[in-house]
């Protein structure tokens, strides 16, 4: 009884928040999630941080049962919201965090974003030249900056193509095209922006469901979709594959 | 569904990216609060009005500070007799020119490094402007909450001390405490008496750890919670307004700078971590635009108008925000209008 009586109750407010974010973190990068949620070159950034949480939270966890009294410097901090709703925000965010599984993003995100033209709208212009690769080795983004530096289709007819995305169905394209599409991050889910190349097929989209993940191999040609001169591939295989663990491109 | 599944991920996605720049911040201005003493630095600074605002919106740099810890710090600096212009401009340009928040901007904006550049540089260009319209005003006492204005110095030769500090050591009525630069009222607010003395004199390193820790909870625990809140808007924002209206907003040279000055303003997002989600708009909004809200955001915004109120009076504070609204819209305006960037 006299535990529970000397227990610290802000303290304990204070420890699980900061334990339960620093494994939320911590689980995204378990579960593999994180690359979903961001590009890989910061992953480290996210797990260092879920590290330094738990840190403080154990840190926390010290002083449950022994009160120490504010020091003076912290008393002096200019508070905003009230503690407690602050505290509230971060558990219901944190157990939210632990619970929900994120997912990427898909055709019907690709479609609202907008996805037909490869040269968009103000779309940020980068400052840096693309290595040249052979065509058959592109993967999407590279084709799409490929053909932002020299739009025009012609220039590509005939050259091999080998691609791997998920699939779109553009709702105004005849019943026999569809479009390869993947993700773009420069640095996390919050600036994707999805590519794509249309494809034309011999058969029936249904085939494959939106949202499925293919391989396509094939060659480039031009044609005119929608009303608009396009480079398209004509596949010679498409195969069902699974999804990738990172879903987008970089 | 799937638009509640895309924003959850969005949202999600900003809190990841962001949680440890916030950290890393909360941690710098803890560590400041409790370990430095800014008075040795004011002895260093120069003067002259100009060069004061400019040193004082480059003290960022030693100081890496978000808009919610540079108010206690520029505070702390008027209260210790720096020069108004210096106060200022550190005020208004450190939350952004140092180097957690280059850092930032810089993985944030991969693609266009010259957002980061065009950002320090248009703040520091601004926060010294507003800092020499501010030194223009000699006593800036009745600019200052009474509570901190008593112990600035008044800029007209000294009137004859009344008991404290000249020959006399006897104590006056309500005196507390005789220190080396003058006597500490027992009846002045304990957060000013607080902010006056150096921070925490005399205590072990692990009493001092203890401190620093103790106040990154605090500051995490409040800005945690703001960026919650700043990363669900900028989430629903992209998932549930309609496209169509955004691109059109975000279009017009000056219809974007306006809209995304509102958003930093609402928003209230913490300059660690604004620039990711300024990145969220960046691919529909005019580059100009993303700079006026990278800019303009943590100079002032809906939060830390409470906090430059602790400090300022009402009427200072409307002065502080009309100057660098305006010169934020006008510049921004030229960098949309003028440049091809």
């Amino acid at each position: 009884m006299k535990r529970i009586r000397t227990l610290y109750w802000p303290a304990v407010w204070d420890t699980l928040a900061l334990l339960l974010w620093g494994l939320m973190l911590l689980r995204y990068w378990w579960s593999g999630r994180l690359a979903v949620l961001l590009h890989p070159d910061y992953h480290w950034l996210a797990i260092g941080a879920g590290w330094v949480l738990v840190g403080m939270g154990l840190w926390r966890g010290v002083t449950l049962f022994r009160p120490t009294p504010p020091s003076a410097s912290a008393g002096a901090h200019i508070a905003l919201l009230p503690r407690q709703w602050s505290l509230m925000v971060l558990l219901a965010i944190a157990v939210f965090g632990l619970i929900y599984v994120p997912r990427p993003f898909a055709s019907d995100a690709a479609l609202a974003r907008g996805i037909a033209d490869p040269v968009a709208l103000t779309r940020s212009q980068p400052q840096q030249f693309a290595r040249q690769t052979p065509p058959a080795e592109r993967s999407l983004i590279d084709w799409i900056r490929t053909l932002n530096v020299y739009p025009e289709p012609d220039a590509y007819t005939d050259q091999p193509v080998n691609v791997t995305g998920f699939v779109i169905h553009p709702p105004q394209w005849d019943d026999n095209y569809l479009m390869v599409a993947r993700f773009v991050l420069t640095c996390c889910a919050a600036d994707a922006y999805p590519v794509g190349l249309p494809v034309e097929l011999t058969g029936d989209r249904a085939e494959f469901p939106p949202d499925s993940w293919i391989s396509v191999q094939g060659e480039m040609q031009t044609e005119t979709l929608d009303g608009q001169r396009r480079l398209v591939i004509a596949p010679q295989e498409v195969l069902t594959v699974p999804e990738p663990k990172n879903p987008y491109e970089f | 569904m799937s638009q509640l599944n895309q924003g959850l991920t969005l949202f999600l996605s900003l809190l990841v990216e962001a949680t440890p720049f916030l950290l890393l911040g909360v941690a710098f201005s803890s560590m400041l609060a409790v370990l430095v003493d800014e008075r040795k630095l004011i002895a260093y600074t120069p003067k002259n009005p100009v060069l004061a605002a400019i040193s004082g919106s480059l003290f960022g740099c030693l100081f890496p500070v978000c808009e919610c810890g540079n108010v206690p710090v520029a505070r702390r600096l008027l209260m210790q007799g720096a020069p108004s212009a210096l106060a200022i401009g550190f005020l208004l340009a450190a939350p952004t020119v140092n180097p957690i928040v280059f850092w930032a901007t810089w993985i944030a904006f991969r693609d266009q490094p010259a957002m980061v550049f065009w950002r320090v540089g248009l703040t520091i260009l601004i926060s010294v402007i507003i800092a020499c319209v501010f030194s223009v005003q000699k006593d800036m006492r009745p600019f200052l909450q009474p509570a901190i204005a008593r112990y600035l110095p008044s800029p007209e030769p000294k009137p004859e001390p009344a008991l404290v500090g000249s020959g006399s050591n006897l104590l006056s009525g309500g005196d507390f405490l005789l220190q080396s630069t003058g006597t500490l009222k027992l009846d002045q607010p304990m957060m000013a008496t607080l902010g006056a003395t150096t921070a925490l004199p005399q205590q072990s390193w692990r009493d001092k750890a203890q401190a620093v820790l103790e106040m990154m909870l605090q500051e995490f625990r409040e800005l945690g919670a703001v960026l919650v809140f700043g990363s669900a808007i900028a989430a629903t924002v992209q998932v549930a307004i309609p496209r169509e209206w955004i691109l059109d907003l975000g279009q017009g040279p000056i219809t974007s700078i306006l809209a995304m000055m509102l958003l930093a303003w609402v928003v209230s997002i913490c300059s660690t971590v604004d620039s990711f989600f300024a990145l969220s708009f960046s691919s529909i909004f005019t580059s100009g635009s993303i700079l006026a809200f990278l800019v303009f955001g943590p100079m002032i915004d809906l939060k830390n108008i409470s906090l430059l109120l602790t400090t300022f009076k009402g009427r200072a504070v409307v002065y502080l925000f009309v100057l660098a609204a305006q010169l934020t819209f006008v510049l921004t305006l030229a960098v949309n209008l003028y440049t091809s960037w």
